[in-house]
């Protein structure tokens, strides 16, 4: 300050000084009014207060990025800062420390409200949750005709598996939408060729989706006998509905995915399972084979070492050897054909990993060859004459001439008379 | 504590989760390994007719949509005519 003559001059930073004072004294308040020229620098949120009148305004950016709904253009506010005087510009404006939507407060009051009561009443418990069925005959569908949330999961479900869906159009926000959604539901519910009830809806404000936090809905969703899968808002909104549902996901697309099983997986495991059986059939079918075989030999070997009488036992024994072998094999046959055809369909509907089970194929069938069974300690009793293979004790005479075929080479041998 | 609250409903139980269920148990009881001729014989074929149930539920899986809107649908008796209140 100075004096010019009869003039008192001041500097500016005086003006600005006094002025800077003044604001200090303005407690922090809470203003209601719209947000608009939204823009992010450095770390710093910028934007316009608009009201009748307008008023500069800034956030922590990293606090604003936070914010559960973050405000967009023209987004009604209620934000609590102190208003500031920058004294280098001589700008008014408002430092934002909170920032929530219009009203937003009182909802989130009702709905927590409304949480605690369900929650006491034992509709919110994990136990109550029911699984879908793995594959529904039909599922009903609760969502808007026109919304993406109807086209997100009917492409997901689709491309999963050609299933059947009885959709009701219901408003999915406003004063309408609790009723419709709960009519919806409760008409669903009491259908008996709905085995699963999906109900869907895009994000939102919370005051989009407070139909999904409405009482009538939750208690609908909560009194339905048919599972309900919950898809309502995206991720980090949580509704209500979403808690009572048996199955709570964040996105249309993932709720096709929790009701239906992929198609093509479905098939691939019945192919594993249909092979799996013809291939433990054959081996139970060799395993008994190979029993039976030890036996066979084991017996002639005993009824040859009795001398005398053994013609006659050898006879007997062949009579009753014959039907019980024809008993073992007869039943099997047939059924093993069909095993080995399952696993022909399985191999030729499997083109990529065909050459790895064709040497699987074949390593299982060079163990039931000859040659291995004799590698691994039997024997083969051939006629020397005719080279014929003999079976049965009692296809051999006394003094007939053998060849016995062991894993090293050849054994000539005579039939004890 | 895993009882349902709600029992299933009779005469709609789903056939073809049924039937994935036993052809699983017949697949087990297969490969645990022990199973004579004869039991494995048996088994074959409970399996082959638990996998024709899934193979024709599969078969007959058809892409479908039916729309209706909720002023379409018939109002519960007794509801109040405009509905519960919204909260």
């Amino acid at each position: 300050m100075k004096t010019v003559g009869s003039r008192t001059v001041w500097s500016l930073e005086d003006v600005t000084g006094a002025i800077w004072r003044r604001f200090e004294d303005i407690p922090p308040v809470w203003v209601e009014a719209e947000v608009q020229n939204l823009r992010s620098t450095g770390g710093q949120t910028y934007f316009t207060l608009a009201g009748g009148d307008l008023m500069d305004a800034s956030m922590n950016r990293i606090v604003f990025e936070r914010l559960p709904v973050k405000p967009g253009e023209g987004t009604l506010v209620q934000a609590y800062g102190r208003v500031e005087f920058w004294k280098q510009r001589s700008q008014v404006r408002m430092r934002v420390e909170r920032m929530e939507l219009a009203g937003e407060g009182l909802l989130r009051a009702q709905v927590e409200e409304l949480r605690r009561r369900l929650g006491a009443e034992g509709l919110l418990a994990a136990s109550r949750k029911r699984p879908p069925p793995l594959l529904p005959r039909r599922i009903g569908l609760v969502t808007s005709g026109q919304g993406a949330a109807k086209e997100d999961f009917l492409r997901a479900l689709w491309a999963r598996f050609p299933a059947d869906v009885l959709l009701i159009d219901v408003p999915v926000q406003g004063d309408a939408a609790p009723a419709a959604v709960v009519r919806a539901i409760r008409h669903l519910d009491a259908r008996p060729d709905i085995d699963v009830i999906v109900v869907a809806r895009g994000g939102g404000s919370l005051e989009d989706l407070m139909a999904f936090n409405s009482e009538a809905v939750c208690r609908a969703v909560a009194d339905a006998a048919t599972p309900v899968v919950s898809a309502v808002g995206h991720e980090r909104d949580v509704t209500l509905c979403d808690e009572v549902a048996d199955v709570r996901v964040s996105t249309p697309t993932a709720a096709a995915q929790a009701v239906v099983e992929d198609a093509a997986a479905l098939e691939r495991g019945l192919r594993a399972a249909e092979e799996i059986m013809a291939r433990e059939l054959a081996r139970a079918r060799r395993v008994a084979a190979e029993r039976l075989a030890l036996r066979t030999t084991a017996l002639g070997r005993a009824l040859r070492a009795r001398g005398a009488r053994a013609a006659d036992r050898v006879d007997a024994a062949g009579r009753r050897l014959a039907p019980a072998l024809a008993r073992a094999a007869g039943r099997a046959p047939e059924r093993l054909a069909a095993a080995e055809a399952a696993l022909t369909r399985v191999a030729r509907t499997r083109a990529g990993e065909a050459g790895r089970r064709l040497e699987r194929s074949e390593a299982l069938l060079g163990l039931l060859s000859p040659e291995r069974t004799v590698a691994r300690g039997y024997a083969i009793v051939r006629d020397a004459a005719t080279d014929g293979v003999i079976g049965v004790a009692a296809a051999a005479e006394p003094g007939q001439a053998l060849s016995i075929q062991l894993r090293d080479g050849r054994l000539p041998a005579v039939v004890g008379s | 504590m895993s009882e349902p609250a709600v029992p299933p409903r009779a005469g709609d139980a789903p056939t073809f989760e049924r039937a994935l269920a036993a052809l699983d148990e017949v697949v087990r009881r297969l490969e645990e390994g022990d199973v004579g001729l004869e039991e494995a014989v048996v088994l074959f074929e409970e399996g082959q007719r638990h996998l024709a149930v899934c193979r024709e539920r599969l078969a007959a899986a058809e892409r479908r949509i039916e729309q209706l809107t909720a002023d379409e649908l018939p109002r519960d008796p007794g509801a109040p005519a405009e509905g519960p209140p919204p909260f």
